[in-house]
């Protein structure tokens, strides 16, 4: 339901009704798309890995765009919005935290008036709408919240509401995905095995130098050459994960740098705020990305 | 009288003096004749009368009679009768006191005399008289002095010579022998020294002799040679500085002296007036200021210009004001003020400082880890390569110079290190070394095949580097080419890669062609490559080449640009080099003094061809004109300086062979043969200590260099300890396999609190892995100490934090609280309006720990626990750890039989029930001991690390926690602070375990003193606290109280009085610590 009026400049969606009106720009790395696609006709829920700003919520997005729901016509849920939605899956992004209980994910009872009224929570709503359901950073949530989603990732794929005393049957086009940082994970905070092993897993990597020039070039909208600088830059940076920096440069960094010097900020500079300050506190780690920075950049 | 009446009189006197000795009475006569002719008859028998009367004094007294005879055809002439009377009378003086003392006096006299006034002879014989004290060694001291007289006046004056009195007297005192020695030595020592300078040198030894008597020998020998160091008219100056320092300071002035004076010895003599006059200025305040100041200047003044060193000077003056000491300090450069102040005025970057960015650096640029290493480093290792200051690379670490100090400020400096680094990177990010000779190149066809089967098909080789090389005759002509071929390829490559380097780049490379030489001064075939050089520079403006051959050169350039375009390889890099080989081949090597032939090259010349005619023309024309000369390298380019990739292969390949032998074992695949082989025709090795003639023995140093080089790098090789014997608990050489000797160093500053100021890197500490032992201790501790193992193991479990609290009343939570819904719809209907706080939530409280336990394993530690009261002085051993040892492996003889308790066991006890209870609550925690000897042998030994899991081998280990040597805190708290910042917790705690105060070799002024240990121990635990630390002391120093005061301002402290206590008080200390 979209909600717009006058005064409001802004839009709100309901969560399971948020479909994306323009495709997504995505580049692919690998087959990740072909993968992606197969898993989903195949209700296989899919583990996404990799470093931060990698682009797994690009590519999730980007899929949820892509693809339509198996053997159903999507119905304009509000007859308002201009057909957007006959493209796409909706998708449903939960960022998990340390403190997200199942009620945050399943539902709660909230108070109206006299009486209390009970609300679906995001998950439930994905389940009832067949959506795609995006589980940013899986491992910060509470083991006992992770438990839950066992009975949706197997072949029942349900999801029981114990305050309801109620089972929801996932609906066709409902895919679990859930993202994943090996990096910086300590071995405390891992993933149950139980968990894990209901997952296919795809893993992201950093895009080669051409690529990542690619997509800095289209995200940042900038010339050819600097999104190359830019790229280059990404590749020389990353060599030092493990020797100073616990974690390479994201191409999203790369990006604002980018569209820092789109809107005039001279490219050393950028380098310096956007990249160099962003990465590291260490004043001699900083010290060598910002020679290497000088090095690339005029 | 007559003349046979004076034969009388004189025969008179002869009789008389006779009885006494015949040899007076013969003295007596042959002087009688000279005086006669002299005197008057009645002067004579004065005279005479005098000697009589000498000779009667005493016993002995007819020697001193004799001199006197003997002198006087000398001394009559020179002071007349009436003088003489005096002369004599003083004899007579001395005579009253020793007789031995006049007649040297007399002896002395025909020479001393033609040095003094006549009014001065009486206070030369006081001067002897002085030194007189009624002893013999005295007498005979005196005596010498009368006895150098001759020698002392011809250099100096009376006055000086007083001085010198003064100063043997004083010296007198302490020891005769000293006296005398120094005496004699004067003559000679103050022989080389100008005439103006002697007085101020004689000066500067009195004050010495009452400051530092033991050095005045040492002075007087070697102190003319260390004055000479300093600009002549500079040494009074000096002299009266390191007075003042003596008034003061006493017993250093002569290091002082020493010291100040090699310092300015390495100084231009000229800046001499000016770094005296600083230094002048400081005296004032603090003499030894103004030495510290000296004593530095060569250190400082190659990082800074005298120009700049006001600045540093007023600095430091200003300190000087506020504190004494930390004026000291600033000017011993032992403070990181100096170090700032020094670091902020120079414009000199140093090597060691920027290593660590310009590491990353190349790493960032080339993926793989690069060493950054000084350049006298590579010369060391003797692998081919000789001590210079150019940089270069092995194929796995960057060799660059120690320092670079060309330019005005620290950026363009730093600037050079860049170039240098990006260079030298470049060639291993570009795959210089990585040439293979069977793979094509991208831009010129294969013609290295076709002229290997010409020669005769491949020979053996190691590398394909030697491989290729092989196929050239002149193979320094051809290694030169591809040099200039590679490095060029590279710095296009850099160039095109790295936008933003090229205007510094660009800068070194002008300098660079302003040091070239001129194409038209060389022999023709050194002048193509140098055209080569000057083209990959982009100095085309310089190339110059005869116009007869210019077709030639111009191909030759062409073939240059080949590789410098971006998709060019090392191999293409090699298949120019064997075109431009066949045109250098073409190229006499001779001087041509056709000058006005010589022409310039244009940038983009068209690339024609020569004309074989008229090259083969202008070929013989060049013969005739000059003298074929003996081919010599290019003068190195600086910036690009040596590359050496036929030996970076074979080091490569080494490593290779070495790593796969060590999975599979196969013999060694070089054989000494092929090196030799490799040695004789390679032009790249050039050997350090190349003994000539003794080829065989240098060749094999070179292989067992090389082949040390490959095997996986350790840090140099520094045994914790001085005198030979390895700490206790630590392996002996050979034992238990030398890994774990191997240890971590750091550098950690020491707070002077004298100087207000931390002294910069002043401590290293060495980290080791305790080595292992047996697992009994562990497990024979546990069950010794049952009941208070499961009673603490009770207590710790306590401690486990629910995992999740309840948290009520929320506006926002996972459920309702049935209670407050209750209560707040009662409140609703009674018409109020509640806040909804209706919710509750189950908050996660992680208990997040970490602690590092650091106990004490100094000596003491050794104790036995009852004669704690009566502890010996741990400070006796402090200078001696000899001594130590020998006590120490004595008593522990004697203990063998009954081994008392002592403090360490019971610290490794309540080592066992931690871990026991640490292992309960899950907290990571690391257990660490801290001993060694002086700030360069901190000694840090790891029982268990913070991330290190607990298991068999920390039971081990604990085994040999022993007591070591001194108690050095700060660096140990500081390292262990290093290591709990490092470790990510909510709650981090730093726990020391000692048993006593703080004391190590040169903790302190001297060894007694106490402040400045604890001062630097309680800072060391501030900066732990500052980093969000917890820092905690335990003392089982019954006597802790006076000390921990001081040492634990804000700080958590206790004091276990009853030692058997430990184990369970610090199980409790803790527990309440991180509740
Ligand atoms: N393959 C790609 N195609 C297009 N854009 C990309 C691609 N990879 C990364 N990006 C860009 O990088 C940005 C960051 O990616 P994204 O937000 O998807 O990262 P992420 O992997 O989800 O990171 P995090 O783990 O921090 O959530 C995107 O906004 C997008 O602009
Ligand atoms: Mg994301």
């Amino acid at each position: 339901m979209e909600v717009q009026s006058e005064r409001t400049e802004y839009r709100q969606y309901a969560i399971e009704e948020y479909v994306l009106s323009e495709e997504p720009f995505y580049l692919p790395l690998k087959d990740e798309v072909e993968l992606f696609t197969a898993a989903f006709h195949q209700n296989i829920p899919v583990l996404l890995k990799g470093p931060t700003g990698c682009g797994k919520t690009r590519f999730i997005e980007y899929m949820a765009y892509r693809l339509d729901r198996p053997l159903t016509i999507v119905k304009d849920v509000t007859g308002q919005s201009e057909g957007s939605a006959n493209h796409g899956l909706p998708l449903v992004t939960v960022a998990c935290h340390e403190d997200l209980t199942a009620s945050d994910l399943v539902g709660r009872y909230l108070l109206e008036g006299e009486s209390t009224r009970w609300i679906d929570g995001p998950l439930t709503r994905a389940v009832k709408a067949g959506a795609i359901c995006y589980l940013d950073e899986i491992v910060e949530a509470r083991k006992d919240t992770t438990v839950l989603i066992h009975p949706l990732t197997d072949h029942r794929r349900i999801l029981p509401v114990e305050k309801l005393g109620q089972i929801v049957e996932a609906r066709d086009g409902f895919l679990l995905v859930i993202s994943y940082n090996p990096g910086y994970q300590s071995a405390l905070k891992d993933l149950k095995h139980s968990t894990r092993q209901r997952f296919m897993a795809i893993e992201f990597g950093y895009p080669s130098r051409e690529l990542e020039a690619r997509i800095i070039q289209h995200e940042a909208d900038v010339p050819d050459s600097l999104a190359t600088d830019l790229a280059k830059l990404g590749e020389k940076v990353r060599h030092l994960k493990e020797h100073g920096l616990a974690e390479g440069v994201s191409t999203r960094l790369l990006i604002y740098a980018g569209r820092l010097v789109q809107k005039g900020i001279p490219p050393r500079r950028a380098c310096q705020v956007a990249v160099v300050w962003a990465l590291t506190d260490d004043h001699e780690v900083q010290r060598s990305i910002e020679e290497v920075v000088s090095s690339i950049f005029e | 009288m007559s003349r046979s009446s004076i034969r009388r009189l004189v025969g008179r006197f002869e009789k008389e003096l006779a009885p006494f000795s015949t040899a007076l009475a013969a003295e007596f006569r042959s002087s009688a004749e000279v005086a006669c002719d002299l005197l008057e008859p009645e002067e004579v028998a004065l005279w005479a009368e005098d000697g009589l009367e000498l000779a009667r004094r005493s016993w002995r007294s007819w020697e001193a009679a004799s001199e006197y005879f003997r002198a006087t055809p000398q001394v009559l002439p020179l002071i007349g009768f009436v003088t003489m009377r005096q002369w004599v009378q003083r004899g007579h003086d001395l005579v009253e006191q020793s007789s031995s003392l006049a007649a040297a006096y007399f002896r002395a006299s025909p020479d001393t005399l033609p040095h003094l006034s006549l009014s001065q002879i009486d206070d030369w014989v006081i001067l002897g008289q002085h030194l007189y004290k009624g002893t013999w060694r005295s007498a005979s001291l005196a005596v010498q002095f009368f006895d150098m007289s001759p020698a002392l006046l011809s250099q100096l004056s009376l006055d000086e010579v007083r001085a010198l009195v003064r100063f043997v007297d004083v010296l007198a005192e302490r020891s005769y022998d000293l006296a005398a020695h120094c005496l004699s030595a004067t003559p000679t020592s103050l022989a080389p020294l100008p005439p103006q300078d002697r007085e101020a040198f004689i000066r500067f030894a009195e004050i010495l002799a009452y400051t530092g008597w033991a050095d005045a020998r040492s002075y007087l020998e070697k102190g003319p040679g260390l004055l000479s160091q300093i600009q002549a008219s500079q040494r009074p100056r000096f002299l009266n500085l390191t007075r003042e320092v003596a008034r003061q300071e006493g017993r250093q002035a002569f290091t002082f002296f020493t010291e100040g004076a090699r310092a300015l010895g390495q100084l231009e003599g000229d800046d001499h007036p000016y770094l005296l006059s600083l230094a002048e200025d400081l005296a004032s305040r603090s003499p030894v200021a103004a030495m510290e100041f000296l004593k530095s200047l060569p250190q400082v003044l190659v990082r800074i210009s005298v120009d700049d060193l006001h600045h540093l000077h007023a600095f430091g003056l200003a300190l000087l004001e506020a504190s004494i000491e930390g004026g000291k300090a600033f000017f011993r450069l032992q403070s990181s003020k100096s170090d700032e102040v020094l670091e902020s005025l120079s414009s000199r970057v140093e090597l060691s400082r920027v290593a660590e960015i310009l590491r990353m650096y190349c790493k960032a640029l080339t993926g793989s880890n690069v060493a950054i290493h000084s350049a006298d480093a590579l010369a060391e290792k003797n692998i081919g390569w000789v001590a210079s200051e150019r940089p270069s690379t092995e194929g796995t670490a960057i060799y660059l110079p120690p320092a670079v100090d060309e330019y005005q400020d620290k950026a363009q400096s730093f600037g050079v290190y860049k170039v240098y680094s990006t260079h030298q990177a470049g060639h291993l990010e570009f795959g210089s070394f990585d040439f293979l000779f069977e793979r094509p190149g991208h831009i010129f066809p294969d013609e290295r095949h076709q002229l290997e089967e010409k020669r005769g098909g491949p020979k053996k080789a190691l590398t394909d580097i030697e491989r290729f090389f092989d196929l050239f005759d002149d193979r320094r002509l051809a290694s030169d080419l591809f040099a200039v071929v590679e490095d060029a390829r590279v710095d296009r490559l850099v160039a095109q890669e790295y936008c933003g380097i090229r205007s510094i780049y660009r800068r070194i490379q002008d300098r660079e062609l302003e040091k070239r030489p001129q194409p038209e001064d060389l022999p023709l075939r050194q002048a193509f490559l140098e055209n080569l050089i000057l083209a990959s520079l982009e100095g085309f403006q310089r190339m110059r080449w005869p116009v007869t051959m210019l077709g030639l050169m111009r191909n030759a350039l062409g073939l240059l640009r080949g590789v410098q375009q971006p998709q060019a390889t090392v191999e293409d890099s090699a298949e120019a080099t064997v075109r431009l080989y066949s045109l250098a081949q073409k190229v006499p090597n001779i001087v041509s003094d056709l000058e006005r032939e010589w022409q310039r090259l244009e940038e983009e010349g068209a690339e024609l061809p020569q004309d074989m005619d008229s090259l083969s023309q202008a070929l013989t024309q060049l013969m005739q004109s000059g003298q074929e000369q003996s081919y010599e390298s290019p003068q190195p380019v600086e910036f690009r300086g040596e590359f050496k990739p036929e030996l970076v292969q074979l080091l490569m390949r080494l490593r290779q062979e070495k790593e796969t032998r060590q999975t599979q074992a196969s013999p060694p695949a070089l054989s000494p043969e092929q090196l030799q082989q490799l040695m004789d025709k390679s032009v790249e090795i050039t050997l350090n200590e190349m003994a000539e003639g003794d080829l065989a023995e240098s060749s094999a140093l070179f292989l067992a260099n090389l082949l040390k080089e490959t095997t996986p790098q350790r840090p140099e090789k520094r045994l914790p300890y001085h005198d030979g014997q390895p700490p206790l608990g630590m392996p002996r050489e050979g034992e238990e396999g030398e890994l774990t000797c191997e240890p971590n160093y750091s550098y950690y500053d020491e707070w002077d609190f004298r100087a207000s100021d931390y002294k910069p890197r002043w401590c290293r500490v060495a980290e080791y892995s305790l080595s292992e032992g047996e697992a009994q201790f562990f497990e024979q501790t546990l069950t010794k100490h049952s009941s208070l193992v499961s009673q603490t193991r009770r207590q710790f479990e306590l401690l486990r934090p629910e995992m999740f609290r309840k948290i009520k009343r929320l506006l926002d939570g996972e459920e309702f609280d049935l209670d407050s819904v209750v209560d707040f719809l009662v409140e609703r209907h009674s018409g109020h309006q509640p806040p909804g706080k209706v919710y509750w939530r189950r908050n996660k409280v992680e208990r997040d720990v970490a602690v590092a336990f650091l106990l004490d394993m100094s000596a003491s530690t050794d104790e036995e626990i009852m004669k704690h009261e009566r502890r010996y002085g741990q400070d006796d051993f402090d200078d001696d750890p000899r001594r130590y040892f020998s006590w120490w492996m004595s008593r522990r003889a004697q203990d063998m039989l009954t081994p008392p308790k002592r403090i360490i066991d019971l610290e490794k006890e309540s080592t066992v029930l931690l871990i026991k209870a640490l292992e309960t609550i899950g907290d990571s925690y690391g257990i660490y001991g801290f001993s060694g000897y002086g700030r360069e042998n901190v000694e840090f030994y790891v029982i268990k690390d913070l991330e290190e899991p607990f298991g068999q081998r920390i039971k081990q280990r604990i085994d040999k926690i022993a007591p070591v040597r001194s108690t050095r805190m700060g660096p140990a708290i500081r390292h262990a602070t290093a290591k709990l910042d490092a470790h990510d917790a909510k709650v981090r705690i730093l726990f020391l375990v000692s048993d006593g105060r703080p004391q190590d070799h040169g903790y302190g002024r001297d060894r007694t003193e106490k402040e400045y240990a604890i001062h630097d121990t309680h800072v060391a635990l501030l900066e732990a606290k500052r980093k969000g630390i917890v820092p905690f002391c335990l003392t089982v120093d019954r006597y802790g109280h006076d000390y921990l005061k001081q040492m634990c301002d804000d700080i958590g402290y206790a004091v276990v009085a009853d030692i058997e206590a430990l184990p369970s008080r610090i199980t409790t200390l803790y527990r309440r610590l991180t509740e």
